[in-house]
């Protein structure tokens, strides 16, 4: 097998179409012979076999590295001892005067608006991984395709006729509110958002509180903001409802 | 959606990449053979070598079809076994390790090749690996687009949209990217 040959890109496109089964009977039946009386086609096609199975291999394997750096902590470290007292005074006197410094510039920054608040913490939900598959599913990720692309009205108007079809679903009814409030719609985001927190799956329930949180914040109702963010566990709501209480 | 996914199902996901899925397959798994490989003389890094190989075994098994699982419970069973018997490979070789340098002696052979199957085998190993070191290293253009392509399986339109490009230059790219990855591959060799 020599890897040196040179292959235009229909005959490449050609032979992909094989391996991915992609032919029609007549082609798939051309091919075949072709493969059977050419033994240097036969190597070509090994050859972009490997190269495809080479290029999917590593792909997988640089995603392995991201699922091992993402492993859930199997034990939580226990706390560490409070090191206060390794601390000299030199470096008390400077926690001393950030905690002065912030403090002032904590008072100089509450004017900032519940808006500013919403602004610093809201991202959108990033959305799932989006693959290319013949199931049912197809529109679903086709349109989460779009909303990763910040495509929001036409991610909406791809998945509500699908809630129509399946209105408990929780995962369309946390991306379609989700969708809303990235488009600055957070009165609608409220009724989808309020949908997946009073359904059996909970996969996006903590996800759902988290954000209608943020669409009351936005919508300065503070009052349900609080309410909404004290029901979801993440670190950014304790951080926000501490901003609040001050 | 539905997170019971039937065998059949999670099968078909495996073949065409999820990542939900892979990473599910890969996070539920792990430490059971952190366990294993710690408990026979290994390290938390040892674990994680000889788990992804065995989980790139099984992902290959899968896509060949040469591994059916009955239910996800034997997948994970298989993924185990795997790991398990690779490890206890790697402990017998251990010692002998550094006399088989198959990469290099292959070098010398492939002028001469013969009609040898395992010959052709070793070749094809080597030319694989080949390919995943160019891929490494290939520009990250060309190995975003490769990977839309090869691994997430995206149609064509889709990238290309991705890309906001049409069809006929998307193909085109994916063409050229795969003659660049051939000629870092030779290099390489």
């Amino acid at each position: 097998m020599n890897p040196d040959y040179n292959i235009t890109q229909e005959e490449l496109e050609y032979i992909e179409r094989y391996i991915t089964k992609n032919m029609t009977f007549e082609e798939l039946a051309a091919f075949e012979e072709k493969l059977r009386s050419n033994p240097d086609f036969k190597n070509q096609v090994d050859d972009i076999k490997t190269m495809l199975l080479g290029i999917e291999t590593q792909a997988l394997k640089e995603k392995l590295d991201e699922f091992h750096k993402e492993l859930p902590e199997t034990n939580t470290p226990i706390e560490e001892p409070s090191k206060i007292r390794y601390l000299n005074i030199k470096k008390l006197i400077a926690i001393a005067a950030v905690f002065v410094i912030s403090l002032g510039s904590y008072w100089f920054f509450n004017k900032e608006s519940h808006t500013n608040l919403y602004s610093k913490y809201y991202s959108p939900d990033p959305g799932l991984p989006t693959t290319m598959s013949s199931s049912d599913n197809f529109i679903f990720y086709d349109a989460m395709v779009n909303y990763k692309r910040k495509d929001y009205n036409l991610a909406i108007s791809k998945w509500e006729p699908l809630l129509i079809k399946k209105p408990e679903n929780d995962t369309l009814n946390y991306f379609i509110g989700s969708a809303y409030l990235a488009n600055d719609k957070e009165e609608l985001a409220m009724t989808y958002l309020q949908k997946v927190t009073q359904l059996k799956e909970n996969t996006f329930k903590n996800e759902a509180y988290y954000y209608l949180g943020l669409a009351y914040l936005k919508a300065k109702n503070i009052e349900l903001a609080k309410k909404y963010l004290n029901l979801s566990t993440f670190d950014n709501s304790k951080e926000i409802l501490s901003k609040l209480k001050e | 959606m539905n997170t019971k996914t039937d065998s059949t199902q999670i099968i078909e996901l495996i073949k065409i990449n999820d990542e939900g899925v892979l990473k599910t397959l890969y996070q539920s798994n792990f430490y059971k053979i952190e366990a294993f490989v710690l408990k026979n003389s290994g390290t938390t890094e040892h674990a994680k070598d000889i788990f992804q190989e065995a989980f790139i075994a099984v992902w290959k098994n899968v896509k060949t079809n040469k591994f059916q699982p009955q239910n996800n419970h034997s997948l994970n069973g298989y993924l185990y076994t795997i790991s398990k018997n690779k490890w206890m490979d790697y402990l017998r070789s251990k010692h002998h390790k550094k006399t088989v340098v198959t990469s290099k002696l292959n070098h010398f052979q492939i002028s001469n090749t013969d009609s040898l199957d395992k010959h052709d085998d070793i070749l094809k190993e080597n030319r694989l690996q080949d390919i995943m070191e160019a891929f490494k290293n290939l520009g990250l253009p060309c190995k975003n687009l490769l990977t839309k392509f090869y691994f997430e399986k995206k149609s064509m339109n889709t990238i290309a949209e991705e890309l906001q490009l049409d069809a006929a230059s998307t193909r085109n790219k994916k063409y050229r990217c795969m003659q660049k990855l051939r000629e870092l591959a030779l290099k390489d060799n």
